[in-house]
């Protein structure tokens, strides 16, 4: 079933602070964080729980959803479903208290899994960008939660839903917001929400739209239902479309772009692929059915990628790939995990049941430092550690905020 | 294993061929089964992968409903073996057009006779999935067309062949857990309400009609497909129809194939609810929970499937219990086999499964067997005649529950003795232009 999803590199204009050991506090503004890749440049946090556990800070029911948190200014912005609306919540991070929230009517729609947004804000300046499943997108105001302007971007494009409904978070690029809404998009102004482009009536996928870093002009990559394809963002033209059916249409991980390579990854027994892309169309190096991400993106780190794999009602696997070979370095098949991020060189799991499990993010194997109990119940969101915190979140609601400063 | 690459072809429908693309092979025997797999679904796969795993088969074509499924697994097929199958949308055209020798059969249960009934007609030797029928006629079709053009059927019943299934059941056989009066066969699991999914166009990829085939054209919703018509009374026979028939056949096998003298079922839906079928959505209308008693001459069967309150104060969710004066023997799936001595003094015994995975089950061994008695003329350990009988029971489980009272059943002459209504049901209306299997 995919679920929330969101963001990603954006390198239009973005000052990179790649290779700085960073210790203050860094702003997760947008799903994968601020490079995109899911993982924090935060080392001032710790995780020395043996004894008394986690430190949880607060606790706060932000409704029925799968969406992750976005970061800002000592406030962190999520969407759940309450009586019949989508809320928008604002909390302050220091104690929990809901500063502001925004409500749009939406159904729980949980036929099939346990309904309830599915996709991540966007933080840009003092602006937010929020995705409904049926294609609301509101722009609000981050102070008040005041709308600037709201609009059915499925209505205004005239593209059918996907079977789950919308789950990418938007992407900024510069005055623009790219939505996947479509074949191969939706292009809207930021300021206004008026509509620059959209692509044809065909389901879309649940990846959210990825830069291709350094492309000029600047191409996006999408997913839709039935390929990821290239698209140039000034003009919404297809350049090329990389075919890749799975069941269901579902297409949920971000494409990951390193060293002028793409990997490309889904479940349903479609595995993962890595693609050269430096000609004009991508061009295969190698395909593995060893990789399955159904709803989580993988965390690409010094040279090996950390992935979910398989069905996560069935029980999926955490795994170690080679992104260059594609060879499985190691499998731990009984953790049940939900949800993965990464900050300075280790591994955030976030289980299914709602532990939260430290590990180094190595090749050689899975040999966690930290463990604790943080959420009960169903958990599929992936965990966000911004300013020496780490917030978790459960389907059913739950969010947590888990203190690690030192 | 990785697939190392270095040519693509942008927008294509099926994979490239590519000569760098490693085959893989087991020790090849010369001889190379052309074989073809109708329903190119999870399962289908499962099954077509040992077959090409186990070295003696060459792939001619895949034949699926969904075009997606096709692409995707020609795709796999290439990458395993180098073969690029020929796709098809229709199995009828497939028999037409390509000479095969095994076709493998792993559609929904709807579909099972004619396509088995096809393949025979053309020659090849079949695997199928169990059940071999989605009513009794049916599955009494393909018995009789199969024993007429002298054609091996394999059922997909691989716990026949399965280490611990073979082990446990010499162990009863020997006498390990006494003389047996009475078999538990069960399967739980957890569950609730189940909410109705939405309707919707079926997807471009999906040719509905021909997947409705034979059955009612109903809506189509995502629930149905891929992999969801188990539940679906029109495609299948939900768990009993499903489970059901390899327990079923573990019972059947340790009994020595005897047929029970009457069977009498009821289940319903207290917790999943009241079925739903309307214009706007639908829900899944198989039981949600059912027991079914058989009674044989020396012993009796039962059979209970709940999909609630999950395993319970129970040591295991799945298998038979078989009981005997010498304690309680049961066979489970992942858990391998287990006998508890009446007399608590002495030793618990047991074995542990061994499964392939992911998906836990024993297919190589079961392929193997079936191309052994294909190159022998000997029997398959599964073949037609032990996969009927276990999918009869389990059918005539569903019917007696439909018909809300006991049956009692004539195996010599395939009949159910004096009710004239139960014997009516083991067959079904066909949709047009569909025409029901007659034997002979």
């Amino acid at each position: 079933m995919p679920l929330y999803r969101c963001v990603v590199p954006e390198l239009f204009l973005f000052v990179s602070f790649l290779g700085v050991s960073n210790c203050a506090a860094e702003d997760w503004y947008r799903w994968r964080g601020p490079d995109g890749d899911g993982i924090s440049r935060e080392t001032d946090w710790k995780c020395d729980w043996a004894g008394e556990g986690p430190d949880i800070a607060w606790s706060r029911s932000v409704g029925t959803g799968f969406s992750s948190v976005v970061v800002k200014d000592d406030r962190v912005f999520t969407l759940g479903h309450v009586d019949d609306q989508d809320k928008v919540y604002c909390i302050n991070v220091a104690d929990g208290e809901i500063i502001w929230t925004f409500g749009y009517p939406a159904e729980l729609d949980d036929r099939d899994f346990e309904g309830g947004p599915i996709s991540t804000p966007t933080i840009d300046g003092d602006r937010l960008y929020v995705m409904g499943r049926a294609g609301e997108l509101f722009c609000l105001q981050i102070s008040d939660g005041s709308k600037m302007w709201g609009i059915n971007v499925a209505d205004e494009a005239e593209v059918r839903l996907p079977g789950w409904g919308f789950s990418a978070a938007p992407l900024v690029i510069g005055d623009r917001l790219l939505l996947n809404v479509g074949e191969s998009g939706v292009l809207v102004d930021k300021h206004s929400g008026d509509l620059i482009w959209s692509s044809d009536d065909r389901e879309c996928g649940y990846a959210s739209p990825v830069l291709i870093p350094n492309s000029d002009p600047t191409v996006a990559v999408i997913a839709s239902g039935k390929a990821y394809i290239g698209v140039d963002v000034q003009s919404g033209e297809q350049l090329w479309a990389e075919r890749w059916l799975t069941s269901f249409n579902c297409n949920a991980a971000d494409p990951i772009f390193h060293d002028g390579k793409m990997l490309l990854c889904s479940g349903y027994n479609r595995g993962a692929a890595l693609f050269d892309i430096g000609g004009t169309t991508p061009e295969l190096i190698w395909k593995s059915k060893e990789m399955k991400n159904q709803i989580h993106t993988s965390i690409l780190y010094q040279g090996y990628l950390y992935g979910i794999d398989g069905d996560m009602e069935a029980g999926a696997r955490l795994r170690c790939m080679d992104w260059a070979t594609g060879e499985i370095r190691w499998s731990v098949d009984d953790l049940r995990p939900g949800g993965l991020a990464m900050a300075d060189g280790k591994l955030l799991l976030l289980t299914e049941p709602g532990e939260l499990i430290i590990a180094p993010a190595t090749p050689d194997g899975w040999e966690p430092i930290a463990r604790g109990q943080v959420l009960d119940g169903k958990s599929w969101t992936s965990p966000v550690l911004s300013g020496g915190r780490i917030f978790c979140r459960s389907i059913q609601g739950q969010l947590v905020c888990i203190d690690c400063r030192d | 294993m990785p697939i190392q690459r270095r040519s693509f072809l942008a927008g294509t429908a099926a994979a490239a061929t590519l000569a760098s693309a490693p085959a893989i092979h087991a020790a090849s025997k010369n001889k190379q089964y052309r074989t073809a797999l109708i329903g190119a679904g999870w399962w289908g796969m499962n099954i077509l992968r040992e077959a090409m795993a186990g070295g003696q088969t060459k792939v001619v074509a895949l034949c699926d409903v969904d075009s997606d499924r096709l692409e995707i697994n020609a795709e796999e097929v290439t990458d395993l073996s180098g073969d690029t199958p020929r796709i098809y949308r229709d199995y009828r055209e497939l028999f037409e057009k390509e000479d095969v020798e095994i076709a493998i059969i792993a559609t929904p249960d709807h579909w099972h006779a004619l396509n088995a009934l096809a393949a025979i007609q053309a020659g090849a030797h079949v695997f199928i999935e169990k059940p071999t029928g989605h009513t009794i006629g049916e599955s009494q079709a393909v018995l009789a067309a199969s024993q007429a053009a002298d054609r091996l059927v394999q059922v997909g019943l691989h716990r026949r062949i399965g280490p611990h299934h073979v082990s446990g059941m010499k162990f009863l056989k020997d006498g390990g857990a006494g003389d047996i009066g009475l078999v538990r066969m069960f399967v739980h699991s957890r569950g609730g309400a189940e909410k109705p999914t939405r309707n919707s166009e079926p997807p471009e990829n999906l040719d509905w009609d021909m997947y409705c085939g034979p059955a009612p054209l109903r809506p189509y919703c995502r629930r149905i497909h891929p992999g969801g018509f188990r539940h679906f009374l029109d495609f299948a026979n939900g768990t009993l129809g499903d489970w059901g028939v390899h327990w079923l056949d573990q019972m059947l096998w340790w009994s020595d194939q005897q047929s029970p003298d009457s069977v009498h079922s009821t289940g319903g839906r207290p917790i999943a609810g009241q079925a739903v079928l309307n214009d706007e959505e639908q829900t899944t209308d198989a039981p949600d929970h059912q027991t079914a008693t058989y009674e044989f001459d020396s012993f009796t069967a039962t059979w209970e499937h709940r999909k609630f309150a999950g395993q319970g104060p129970e040591q295991t969710s799945i298998g038979c219990y078989f009981f005997g004066t010498q304690g309680t023997f049961h066979i489970g799936w992942r858990d391998g086999w287990t006998f508890y001595p009446a007399d608590s003094k002495k030793q618990v015994i047991h074995q542990d499964a061994e499964l392939q995975e992911p998906d836990g089950h024993n297919l190589k061994l079961l392929y193997a067997d079936f191309l052994r008695a294909i190159e022998t003329g000997s029997r398959p350990v599964a073949d037609i005649t032990v996969g009927h009988q276990a999918t009869t029971l389990a059918l005539l489980g569903m019917l007696s529950m439909k018909l809300g009272r006991s049956v009692r059943w004539d195996a010599g002459a395939q009949q159910i003795v004096g009710d004239d209504e139960a014997n009516g049901m083991l067959r079904r209306k066909y949709r047009q232009p569909w025409s029901y299997p007659e034997i002979g």
